[in-house]
């Protein structure tokens, strides 16, 4: 039997359920009764976000909804095509969560830290509201924004948009080669292998529950 | 029980990483449990050489600093399932972390893997009290500089007087042909000055640099000069009785091992 035709992701917000891309949808759900069905209990009033990794229909989705609904105990709080988890909060509540008071949100929401030289290896960047870059950030620097990133040049470190859980963050360069990127609680590491080189201005976003590197 | 194994020479550059990675590599290719630990607080390096820098979420001094929990520290490697690496901080310096804190760290990874490997930072300073705070054995890597033998030396004095007793010497980055001419010191020579016993030799290797900037140890294709003689190092390490071959530059263990290789003609 081939391993992994479901995996459960866990956020802070909830769980993501990433399925494989070539599966029929009566196999999807038989998978799917399959791994809840032995933990049960474990899955009693988990909170599932949405569902990834392949396309469903609209009635498909309301269909799983329902299965894990009222057979589980779970409950989808994600909508329908929804692509941004953010979305699930208004903008008072997000203030809430992710600013420590409203002095801070004044403070910094919306502004940014700018920096005019290269950021080297041991070099940790940390500013609660944006942070831009006019330089490169080279491997083992490290940034850490609140808010989103932006490298104007070249970035080959680590960096972290959203650390207080802002999935709305982004993090963009003039060329994104990076060691690991993090939004929110969600990380991603570069391929292993040949280094990657991209060619061309890039942004990193979250996208159901994972992070998305696409040209803007 | 573990056995907690420092790597350490004093002088910069003579290939403690190096040999820590494929050391660490070859005892996991035999099988047993071990974890790469990174003394090098502030200049990190070993994860670059197992190319693992790309995992890395947690640090040595996360662990230490109790805002992760041990296993959270650990990452797995991509070939060894049972091979793991715990970085270090690289935004941090040497003095984030006590000896006393090394001490409790690796006697707690020492209860869990069968080898616990300490990369040492260069120096005698602050890194290096800590990275050989909690070792039972050591290992003094060096090269056939006088530089680096003096550095040696010096070292070997250290660990004696901090109860580290029989350090073994691995002797790094040997030019066969540069010996015999007669222009690099020889392995007696080495040896006499540093009378302690001598672990392997490592002959000097192209494939070294190549291996390092692919983030995979030489040993792994055990092919190379290099990482023959670092699989014969781990042998003796787990305690098999190598014949160690007269280490005349002519029929010395990397002569042979040469000769079979057709690298060297006889």
């Amino acid at each position: 039997m081939v391993k992994n035709e479901i995996v459960f992701k866990g956020t802070k917000e909830g769980l993501h359920v990433v399925l494989r891309g070539d599966l029929s949808f009566a196999e999807i759900k038989d998978m799917l009764e399959k791994k809840i069905k032995p933990s049960k209990r474990f899955f009693e009033g988990a909170k599932i976000i949405g569902f990834s990794g392949r396309n469903i229909l609209e009635e498909e989705y309301f269909e799983l909804k329902s299965i894990v609904e009222d057979q589980y105990g779970m409950e989808v709080i994600g909508i329908y095509n929804d692509l941004n988890i953010n979305s699930l909060y208004d903008v008072e509540e997000k203030a809430k969560r992710y600013y420590e008071n409203e002095e801070e949100r004044q403070d910094v929401e919306g502004k940014g830290l700018f920096i005019r030289s290269t950021i080297r290896s041991g070099q940790f960047i940390k500013h609660s509201g944006n942070i831009v870059i006019m330089g490169d950030v080279n491997p083992g620097a490290y940034l850490e924004a609140k808010d989103s990133i932006m490298v104007m040049g070249i970035m080959r470190g680590t960096a972290h948009a959203g650390s207080a859980g802002n999935y709305d963050s982004y993090i963009a360069a003039f060329r994104l080669e990076p060691m690991q990127l993090r939004i929110g609680d969600i990380i991603a590491r570069s391929p292993d292998g040949m280094p990657y080189k991209s060619g061309i201005p890039e942004i990193a976003l979250v996208k159901r529950g994972m992070i998305i590197v696409e040209p803007y | 029980m573990g056995e907690v194994i420092v790597i350490t020479s004093g002088k910069g550059g003579v290939g403690k990483t190096t040999t820590t990675a494929n050391i660490g590599t070859g005892l996991a290719l035999e099988g047993k449990s071990v974890v790469l630990l990174d003394a090098d607080i502030g200049l990190r390096n070993l994860d670059v050489v197992m190319g693992l820098e790309n995992r890395i979420v947690y640090d040595l001094v996360d662990v230490v600093e109790k805002t992760c929990r041990l296993k959270q520290g650990l990452i797995k490697d991509k070939r060894f399932p049972n091979l793991f690496l715990m970085p270090a901080a690289q935004t941090k310096d040497k003095s984030a972390v006590t000896p006393e804190q090394m001490m409790e760290l690796t006697k707690n990874l020492a209860e869990e893997f069968d080898y616990v490997l300490v990369d040492s930072p260069a120096g005698i300073e602050q890194g290096f009290k800590n990275a050989i705070a909690g070792a039972s054995r050591s290992i003094v890597v060096t090269t056939p500089e006088v530089s680096a033998v003096r550095d040696a030396d010096r070292i070997i004095g250290l660990l004696e007087a901090n109860d580290l007793k029989n350090p073994q010497l691995l002797i790094n980055r040997i030019k066969l042909e540069m010996v015999k001419r007669g222009d690099m010191m020889n392995i007696d020579d080495i040896v006499d000055i540093l009378a302690i016993d001598l672990l392997g030799v490592v002959p000097d290797d192209e494939q070294i640099v190549i291996s390092t900037n692919r983030g995979e140890p030489a040993i792994v294709d055990g092919r190379s000069l290099a990482g023959q003689a670092y699989k014969n190092i781990v042998k003796r390490i787990l305690g098999d009785n190598l014949p160690f071959m007269s280490l005349d530059t002519d029929e010395g263990l990397i002569a042979k091992i040469a000769r079979v290789f057709g690298f060297v003609k006889k």
